[in-house]
């Protein structure tokens, strides 16, 4: 969905707006590259499908593209991934060699493209390699990292170093998701575009719909976690939370993700989260194909509270889409979590599933402050969360790097 | 008389390169060691991350002190350091050091942070924007301060602090070159009174139309 940048304006205003544009001016016709591994399905294909074309309103000479693999090459990079995240995974020698003849095979296609390239953003481990064969490369590189790498898998991670080292400069989502690296390293958190359809505005009607079809009731609170079926999201903690308030409150849970299917610890978590919610009729699994935008989004508008009670977490971004929903957030006080909630402003930070009851209990006795925390948690998002500031930063570290700016402050 | 330029600015944050700390030792080490432009990070830039209303101390070492080292004693000598009261950050970061050594010599044993609650250093660039909104009249002031963004009261009246020569807000510094016959003298006045430090953006910016205000009133 290519969205005009001017779409935006009534929602971050027209300052926000301006600045892109002084700083799309600064950089106009420069030739912005990014590399990623699929062009479809997956967080990084989503923020490209945006950024590209917001990048070539902005004035900017900027593509996507993307490297082809055969399976064995996606299962030694999906090894590589995990390993970059901690897991212990066993690349053999056959397995590297794959990768590297796989790099080649891209980067014959790609080198007129990648050669002339100004800036060239590479996404995640998958195509790291390229820049080691790009040799006559006469742009700035950098090395876009989506993933959380602070406690990789050694190996994984000393074979790799050696390919992101010669980067120009590095990209992480979050101080704890970095590694030392010998160049500049950007913190640029992710960020939601308001205008999707898991965020945009839905008319009440598609509302109720939903609400019928999943057999909610409309004069109860609703709590709602959506998240995969993964035991760091502690799905079975909230259903233990859940039946400590309906004790007493007339509460309803919806627990909806995907993941299951081919995923055998997700359908391991799944078997447990529903014997956890027995034949309990106020609690619904909710087990959802990967393109249920819209449907994710009226569950988090129909909340009353949503919770996102991980016990680890990369950034959130489900806690960031129901706090644009005007929701406050009841979440673990982990990761990215903490960025975004903050205690008794857009919600509360908890450990155990008792401390999720008592927060849910509490704001259920405070409707007032249901209301001003999810005004306060949107007004939030819409300062820091959203598209507009994301693209803002690549665009300012795009200036920065290209122009090899040492001082500590820019004028546009 | 040259229009005051009503700027607004944003951060880019990038990592220091300084190991993260995990206890009040590792803390030390790396206040003593790191860049100016870190320390300002944490002690000053704190102020355009978000916009709520009661944050219990305005620097990250006092937040973290109390959050994740659990020493509230540390969290609130360290919170009321204002570093705008110090004429250099090296003195800034002397001061905070003896804090921090004041409170290793009376630990019996020393705070630590648990895993995944280190503490990152950071700095960032600031990137300037023109908003092509002009002033041209101290009266004026207190209207266009009223409809500025965080970034630019941030800009204009906290980071302007730290650029030389004047080492003043930018309103300040544009009335004293824009003063005829001591007429500015009032408003330059009132904005030394305001006592900015432990304010967030947003009452920082209510406090500047007040004081402002209330000049145009007794007029």
């Amino acid at each position: 969905m290519n969205v005009p940048l001017g779409a935006y304006e009534g929602i971050v205003g027209p300052a926000v707006l301006r600045e892109l544009r002084q700083l799309g001016e600064k950089l106009a016709g420069i030739r912005v590259v990014h590399v990623n591994s699929t062009r479809e399905g997956g967080g990084v294909a989503e923020i490209l499908e945006w950024m590209t074309p917001i990048m070539k309103e902005l004035g900017l000479d900027a593509s996507w593209e993307v490297i082809n693999g055969n399976s064995r090459f996606f299962e030694i990079t999906k090894a590589i991934h995990n390993g970059l995240q901690g897991a212990n995974v066993e690349i053999p020698v056959k397995g590297w060699k794959t990768y590297e003849d796989t790099s080649a095979r891209n980067f014959k296609r790609l080198r007129p493209i990648l050669e002339e390239a100004d800036i060239v953003i590479i996404h995640d481990p998958q195509p790291a390699n390229l820049l080691r064969l790009c040799t006559r490369r006469k742009g700035k590189w950098i090395w876009r990292a989506h993933i959380d790498i602070s406690r990789p898998f050694r190996p994984v991670w000393k074979v790799l170093r050696s390919m992101v080292e010669p980067y120009d400069a590095s990209i992480f989502s979050m101080p704890q998701f970095a590694r030392p690296l010998p160049h500049p390293q950007f913190l640029v958190p992710p960020s939601i575009d308001p205008l999707s359809e898991k965020n945009r505005d839905l008319p009440s009607a598609e509302l109720e719909a939903v609400r019928s079809g999943y057999g909610l009731d409309p004069s109860r609170p609703l709590l709602v976690q959506i998240s995969r079926f993964d035991r760091f999201k502690d799905p079975v903690g909230v259903v233990a939370a859940y039946r400590m308030v309906r004790k007493v409150a007339p509460v309803q849970l919806v627990l909806a993700g995907g993941g299951a299917t081919d995923d055998p610890e997700g359908k391991a978590v799944l078997e447990d989260v529903l014997e956890a919610a027995g034949n309990d009729p106020d609690i619904h699994v909710l087990l959802l194909p990967p393109d249920a935008h819209k449907t994710i989004n009226a569950l988090q508008r129909l909340a009353t509270i949503i919770l996102q009670k991980s016990t680890r977490e990369g950034f959130g971004l489900t806690v960031t889409e129901g706090m644009w929903k005007g929701k406050p957030v009841i979440g673990g006080d982990v990761g990215g979590i903490r960025l975004q909630v903050v205690n008794h402003h857009t919600g509360f930070l908890v450990n155990t599933p008792e401390g999720a009851a008592h927060r849910i209990r509490y704001l259920l006795h405070h409707q007032e402050g249901i209301d001003r925390m999810g005004t306060t948690a949107r007004e939030f998002v819409r300062e820091n969360y959203l598209l507009t500031r994301h693209i803002r930063e690549y665009l300012t570290l795009m200036l920065v790097t290209l122009r090899d700016i040492k001082a500590n402050i820019v004028s546009v | 008389m040259t229009p005051f330029q009503v700027k607004d600015c944003a951060l880019l944050a990038r990592m220091s390169g300084l190991p993260p700390a995990i206890n009040l030792r590792e803390l030390r080490e790396r206040i003593a060691a790191c860049s100016e432009n870190v320390l300002f990070h944490h002690f000053c830039e704190t102020t355009l991350r978000g916009t709520f209303d009661n944050p219990d101390y305005r620097n990250d070492f006092a937040v973290w002190s109390k959050l994740y080292l659990g020493d509230r004693v540390l969290a609130e000598r360290l919170g009321i350091l204002d570093p705008y009261e110090f004429s250099s950050l090296g003195e800034l970061r002397a001061a905070t050091l003896e804090v921090i050594d004041e409170r290793l010599g009376e630990s019996t044993m020393i705070p630590w942070a648990r895993p995944g609650d280190e503490l990152y250093f950071m700095e960032a660039t600031t990137v300037v924007f023109d908003t092509g909104i002009r002033i041209s009249r101290p009266r004026e002031f207190a209207a266009a301060i009223g409809a500025m963004t965080g970034g630019s009261v941030y800009y204009h009246f906290l980071e302007a602090r730290r650029r030389p020569p004047s080492g003043k807000d930018d309103f300040t510094a544009w009335l004293l070159e824009n003063d005829d016959g001591e007429k500015n003298r009032p408003y330059i006045e009132a904005l030394a009174r305001i006592d900015f430090y432990f304010h967030t953006l947003v009452h920082l910016r209510k406090e500047l139309v007040r004081v402002l205000s209330a000049l145009e009133e007794t007029k």
